[in-house]
C-alpha cells in the first residue's frame, strides 16, 4: 500500500493512489450494487431540469440546506455586545456549543456562552434546580457584570417560565438581589436568529427600563442587528457618528468581543455597550435599527415608551447610506460635513470607473432579509440585475416591502424574491436561471461546485475565508469594499478563463 | 545613418499631404508639435517604436538600456495573439551604474542576444536602444550584426530613443526598422495576386480577426497585418504582397510609401471603425488588386459582400434605435477617422455634439461638415478645461475618446467610453460596430450615472436645512480654472 510509516501521506493525496482508487472500484464493482454510472449521471442531469425545478419548489416539508439559524444563535450574539455579559442559555448544552462553535468559526475568536445543561430529568422535572444550580456557577466562575438568559427548545417545550426561575434563584442567592438578569424565550422553532437577536436586546432595555423615569434627551440609540461584519461595520458606524458629532448609544455592540488583540491578556469580556449607557439610553430621543427585521419587537416597545424610531437595512451601497445619515442628520440636528460628503464621492466615482464591468452582471443574492435587500439595492446601483433574492428567514412581509424597490429600476425587472426558500430551491433556480455570481455566505461553496457560478462571501457564516468580517460593508468606505469585493471576482473569473498558455491566453491581459 | 539624419528624412513624407503643404523649415521641425518643457506631454520615440513592434508575436524584444524603459512599457496594449506569446515576455540588459561606467553595455547586449537564443530560439530578435545607450554610445548596429552572424538569426537594430523625439515619430522609426531590415528579407514560396498586407493595424483586443474572415471571404491572403498578430516571416515576406491599406496613416505612412517605391505595391488610406469606412476599405483593397492584375469579378464579389453585411449589420443595430436615438455623441478621438463613426451613429439616431478632426484630412473634414447639422460642431481640438465644460454643462451623453481624457469625462459625470488602444472590446469592421453601439448602450444606461449627477440627497435644493448647492456654472467655472492649460491633443493619441 502507498501508505507506510516512513512517509505518511495526507488523506487528500492518500486516496488518490492506484491502490486506494483500484479497490475503490473493485468494491464499487463488487459489493455495492449501485445503479449504474450512467442512471446516476442521468439523474444529476435532471435535477438540473426545468422539470425538476417545479418539483422541488413544490415541496411542502421537507427543507434541505436551510439559509438560517436558531433564535438562541441570534440572542447569544446579541448579548455578546454589552459589557461584561454572559450569555446563559437554559436547556441542552449542546445547542449551546453550537453557537459558540459558530460565532468562533466565523470570528476567528473564543466565544464564551454557558448552559443550565438540562438533563432527562430535568426535563421531566422542569429546569428550575439547572436554573438556580447554573446561575450561581455562571455567577462565581465567570465573574460577569450581567448574565444574559435565554433558552433552547427542550426548556420551551417544557413550558419553563424565565421570569419566575430567575426570580426563585435570586431568591435562593444564586446571584444578588440587584444582579442583572435580563431574559429572552428563543425557541428555535419560532423565527430565526434575527428574531433572536430582537427579543434578547428587547429584554435586555426591559431589564434597564422598566418601570424608570424617562427624562427625554438629544441622544440617539442606534441598534445595528443580527451582523457577522459587526467588527468592521460597528466601527466604521462609529467613525462617521463621530465624524458628524452626534451623540449616540450604540446598542449591543460586539466589535470589540469578537476581536480581542493578541497581547498577552485573555480577555473573556472586551468592549460592548456599557451597562450605565444602557440605564441612560432610556432617556434617548429616538432609538433607530440599523436592520428592520431584526428590531420590530425591540423598535415597538422603544415607540412604546415615546422614543422616535426608524429602521433600515442594513446601511450598505450609497443610497442605503445617503438614506442613513440623513435620518441621523435630522434627528440630531448635525450637519453631514464635508468629509463625508467627499467619501461619497469617492465611492461614486469608483463605481462609475468600473461600471463597464458589472453593467448587466446577473446575482442570485440570498442571506438574512435585511441583507438581501440591501445587497440587492446596491447591485441594482452598480447596474447589476439581482436575479434571484432568497431569504429562508424571509416573511410575506419582507418580500412585499422589498418587491416595489426592485420593480423600480430597470434592473430589478427580471428579480424573483424567493421568502422562505432554501439552498436547494436555489440549487435549482441556478441551474435553471443562470446567474454570473452568487453572493451569501460560507455554505454558497456547494452551490459554487454544483453550479460552477462563482460565490462572493458577504454575510454571516464565513467559516472557510478568514477575516472578512474586520472590515465594513456599511457606509460609502464599505461600499467600497463590496464593489471591490464583486470586481475582483469578475476579474479573477476574466483571467481564470484565458488563462490556458498558448490557448486562450491572448487575452489573458495585463490591464483591464 | 545618423539619429539626426534619420529624424530629418522622415520629416520629409511625400504621401503625408499636410507634411506637403509645409514650407522647408517648418517641415523641418518634423509633424508633432515642439516639445514644450514643463508642460504635458505624451510618449517618447522609444515609447512609440515599442507600440509599434510590441505586437509582433514570436519575435523577442530587448531593450538596451536600464530596467525601467522595459519596466514601465512592458505589455502596456491589449494587442493580441493567435500563436507565440514570446511577445509579451520582457527582455532587457537591466543597465547598472557599473555598466554605464565601465562602458560594458555592448558586451551585455551580445550576450543577453545569445541567452535569448539559447533559451527560446525565436525567428528574430528586435533590440531597442533607449537614452542611455544611445548616450554612451553603444554601437547597436555592429552588436546587432555581430549576433546575427554568430547565433545565426535576424538581430534588428531598432534606434529610436527617447530623447529623439515624440511618440509618432518613434512610430516611424519603428516603421524603417522594418524596412531596413525585416521586409524583403525572406521570400515566401506561395506568393499570389490576391495577397495584401495591411500596415498600421494592431489587432488591440483581438479586433483584426473580426475584419479578417471578410477579407478571407473575397479570396484575399493577408499576407502580413503589421504589426497586429504578425509573426517575422508574415513582414520578411509582405514585400511580395500586391496591395496595402494604411490603417493608422500617422504612424506608419513612411512604410506604404517606400513599400510602393521599393516594391511597387499600391497603397491606400482606409478604415475598419465604422459600417461605409469598413465597406470602403474593402472596395478599395478589391480595387488595388484588379488593378495589380487580380481576378476582375473581385469587384463584383466585392460590392455583393457589402451588400449583405451592410444589410446584416444595418439590422443587427436596428433594437438600438429605441434606446439611443436622440442621444448627444462627443466623438473626441485621435488617430480613428471620425467620419465614418459620426455616420454610423447617426443612422441609429444618435446626435453628434462634437467630433475632434485633428488627424483627419481635409477630405474627410468636408465629410464630417456635410453630416454635421453645424460645422462648429466639429473641432480640431479641444483643451481640457473646454472639454470639461462641455461635458459638465451636460451638453453630451456620452463621451468617446482614448483612456487620457477619460477622466476629465468621469469628472464632469459623463459616460466615456474608450475607443482608443486600451479598449477591452473590438469595434472593428461591421461586427465591431454593433459591439460599438451595444457598449455605447450599456455605458449611457448604468444607473451610476444618475446617483453621479445628483447631489448629495442633504446637498439637493428642496431641502431647506442643507447649505445651498452651487450654482452649475460656478462649478465648472472653478474646475476649468484648475485645469492646466495643455492642449487635449497632448493627452489623445493614435
Amino acid at each position: 500500500m502507498p501508505q507506510s510509516a516512513e512517509r505518511i501521506l495526507d488523506h487528500a493525496p492518500l486516496f488518490r493512489e492506484p491502490e486506494y482508487q483500484d479497490m475503490f472500484a473493485r468494491k464499487k464493482a463488487m459489493f455495492e450494487c449501485g445503479v449504474a454510472d450512467a442512471a446516476v449521471a442521468e439523474q444529476g442531469e435532471h435535477t438540473k431540469s426545468w422539470d425538476y425545478r417545479e418539483k422541488n419548489l413544490a415541496r411542502e416539508a421537507l427543507v434541505v440546506n436551510p439559509a438560517k439559524a436558531c433564535q438562541p444563535l441570534g440572542a447569544v450574539f446579541a448579548a455578546a455586545g454589552f459589557e461584561k455579559t454572559m450569555s446563559f442559555v437554559h436547556g441542552s448544552q449542546g445547542c449551546v456549543a453550537y453557537y459558540r462553535s459558530h460565532l468562533s468559526r466565523h470570528f476567528k475568536e473564543p466565544c464564551s456562552a454557558v448552559s443550565s445543561s438540562m438533563t432527562e430529568d430535568a426535563a421531566v422535572f422542569g429546569g428550575l434546580t439547572n436554573m438556580v444550580d447554573g446561575l450561581a456557577n455562571a455567577y462565581s466562575l465567570y465573574a460577569p457584570k450581567m448574565i444574559a438568559v435565554s433558552t433552547t427548545c427542550m426548556a420551551e417545550v417544557i413550558g419553563d417560565d424565565l421570569h419566575s426561575f430567575i426570580q426563585t434563584a435570586k431568591d435562593k442567592n444564586s446571584v444578588p438581589r440587584e444582579f442583572d438578569v435580563p431574559f429572552a424565550h428563543t425557541p428555535a422553532f419560532v423565527g430565526s436568529h434575527v428574531d433572536g437577536y430582537d427579543v434578547m436586546v428587547k429584554g435586555v432595555l426591559e431589564n434597564f427600563w422598566k418601570g424608570a423615569e424617562r427624562k427625554p434627551n438629544g441622544k440617539i440609540n442606534i441598534i445595528p442587528g443580527f451582523d457577522g461584519f459587526c467588527v468592521g461595520n460597528n466601527r466604521e458606524l462609529k467613525r462617521l457618528l463621530d465624524v458628524m458629532g452626534v451623540d449616540y448609544t450604540l446598542i449591543s455592540d460586539a466589535s470589540d468581543q469578537f476581536d480581542t488583540p493578541s497581547d498577552g491578556e485573555y480577555r473573556m469580556y472586551d468592549g460592548g455597550t456599557k451597562l450605565d449607557d444602557v440605564k441612560a439610553a432610556l432617556d434617548a430621543k429616538a432609538t433607530i435599527s440599523l436592520q428592520h427585521w431584526n428590531t420590530r419587537k425591540t423598535l415597538e416597545y422603544a415607540g412604546s415608551l415615546g422614543h422616535e424610531t426608524a429602521s433600515f437595512h442594513y446601511p450598505m451601497g450609497v443610497r442605503a447610506t445617503d438614506e442613513l445619515l440623513m435620518k441621523i442628520s435630522e434627528l440630531s440636528g448635525k450637519a453631514i460635513p464635508e468629509s463625508i460628503r467627499l467619501e461619497r464621492g469617492r465611492l461614486i466615482d469608483a463605481m462609475a470607473d468600473s461600471q463597464s464591468w458589472l453593467h448587466g452582471k446577473k446575482y442570485a443574492i440570498y442571506g438574512d432579509p435585511d441583507f438581501v435587500s440591501a445587497m440587492a439595492r446596491f447591485v441594482l446601483e452598480t447596474g447589476g440585475e439581482p436575479i434571484h433574492c432568497l431569504a429562508t428567514n424571509g416573511t410575506k412581509h419582507w418580500e412585499q416591502e422589498l418587491a416595489p424597490t426592485l420593480a423600480a429600476s430597470p434592473f430589478g425587472k427580471d428579480a424573483k424574491i424567493w421568502a422562505g426558500k432554501d439552498l436547494w430551491h436555489l440549487r435549482s433556480l441556478l441551474f435553471t436561471e443562470p446567474v454570473d455570481m452568487i453572493i451569501g455566505n460560507s455554505y454558497g461553496k456547494y452551490l459554487e461546485r454544483d453550479t460552477g457560478t462563482p460565490l462572493l462571501r458577504l454575510t454571516f457564516p464565513i467559516f472557510d475565508r478568514h477575516h472578512h468580517h474586520r472590515f465594513p460593508l456599511w457606509g460609502y468606505q464599505g461600499g467600497l469594499r463590496v464593489l471591490t469585493t464583486i470586481l475582483d471576482k469578475v476579474f479573477d473569473k476574466l483571467d481564470a478563463d484565458t488563462i490556458n498558455p498558448g490557448e486562450t491566453d491572448y487575452s489573458y491581459d495585463l490591464t483591464r | 545613418m545618423s539619429s539626426q539624419a534619420r529624424v530629418q528624412a522622415l520629416f520629409n513624407e511625400p504621401a503625408c499631404e499636410k507634411n506637403q503643404a509645409k514650407d522647408a523649415s517648418t517641415r523641418k521641425k518634423g509633424c508633432s508639435k515642439p516639445l514644450t518643457p514643463g508642460a504635458a506631454a505624451g510618449g517618447c520615440a522609444f515609447d512609440g517604436a515599442k507600440i509599434v513592434l510590441q505586437p509582433v508575436t514570436d519575435v523577442a524584444h530587448l531593450i538596451h538600456g536600464p530596467l525601467a524603459c522595459e519596466g514601465n512599457s512592458w505589455d502596456n496594449r491589449g494587442a493580441a495573439s493567435s500563436g507565440s506569446a514570446l511577445w509579451r515576455r520582457s527582455f532587457t540588459t537591466d543597465l547598472t551604474e557599473l555598466d554605464v561606467v565601465m562602458g560594458q553595455g555592448e558586451k551585455k547586449l551580445f550576450r543577453a542576444i545569445r541567452e535569448i537564443v539559447e533559451a527560446h530560439a525565436p525567428p528574430a530578435v528586435f533590440v531597442y536602444s533607449t537614452c542611455v545607450t544611445a548616450l554612451i554610445g553603444d554601437d547597436l548596429d555592429a552588436v546587432c550584426f555581430r549576433a546575427a552572424e554568430r547565433f545565426g538569426l535576424p538581430v534588428v537594430p531598432v534606434h529610436a530613443p527617447g530623447f529623439v523625439g515624440s511618440k509618432n515619430l518613434g512610430n516611424k522609426l519603428a516603421g524603417e526598422a522594418l524596412l531596413d531590415h525585416v521586409v524583403g528579407a525572406y521570400e515566401p514560396d506561395d506568393v499570389g495576386p490576391m495577397d495584401v498586407n495591411i500596415l498600421g493595424e494592431y489587432n488591440l483586443a483581438g479586433e483584426f480577426w473580426m475584419v479578417k474572415p471578410l477579407l478571407e471571404a473575397l479570396g484575399m491572403r493577408v499576407r502580413a497585418c503589421i504589426p497586429g498578430d504578425a509573426r517575422y516571416l508574415d513582414i520578411a515576406g509582405a514585400h511580395t504582397a500586391r496591395a496595402n491599406m494604411m490603417v493608422c496613416s500617422t504612424a506608419l505612412i513612411n512604410m506604404a510609401r517606400k513599400m510602393e517605391e521599393r516594391w511597387g505595391i499600391p497603397f491606400f488610406e482606409g478604415s475598419f471603425y465604422g459600417v461605409s469606412d469598413t465597406s470602403d476599405a474593402l472596395r478599395q483593397l478589391a480595387r488595388l488588386l484588379v488593378s495589380q492584375g487580380a481576378d476582375r469579378a473581385l469587384t463584383g464579389r466585392a460590392e455583393a459582400l457589402i451588400a449583405r453585411e451592410e444589410a446584416r449589420v444595418w439590422r443587427r443595430l436596428e433594437p438600438y434605435r429605441a434606446r439611443l436615438a436622440g442621444k448627444r455623441v462627443l466623438l473626441n478621438t485621435g488617430g480613428v477617422k471620425s467620419w465614418s463613426v459620426v455616420a454610423a451613429l447617426q443612422e441609429i439616431g444618435m446626435e453628434i455634439v462634437g467630433t475632434a478632426t485633428k488627424k483627419s484630412t481635409d477630405e474627410d473634414k468636408e465629410r464630417i461638415k456635410k453630416l454635421l447639422k453645424d460645422e462648429k460642431h466639429a473641432f480640431d481640438n479641444m483643451a481640457p478645461r473646454d472639454l470639461y465644460a462641455l461635458l459638465a454643462s451636460g451638453k453630451a451623453d456620452i463621451m468617446l475618446s482614448g483612456g487620457r481624457t477619460q477622466f476629465i469625462a468621469l469628472k464632469a459625470k459623463t459616460p466615456w467610453l474608450d475607443i482608443n488602444q486600451e479598449r477591452h472590446h473590438p469595434y472593428a469592421g461591421y461586427d465591431g460596430m454593433v459591439e460599438l453601439v451595444r457598449q455605447i448602450d450599456l455605458a449611457i444606461h448604468n444607473p451610476v450615472w444618475a446617483q453621479a449627477r445628483a447631489p448629495a440627497p442633504w446637498d439637493a435644493p428642496t431641502r431647506a436645512s442643507a447649505r445651498p448647492a452651487e450654482s452649475g456654472a460656478e462649478t465648472i467655472a472653478l474646475t476649468r480654472r484648475k485645469f492646466a492649460a495643455t492642449a487635449a491633443d497632448e493627452l489623445g493619441e493614435c
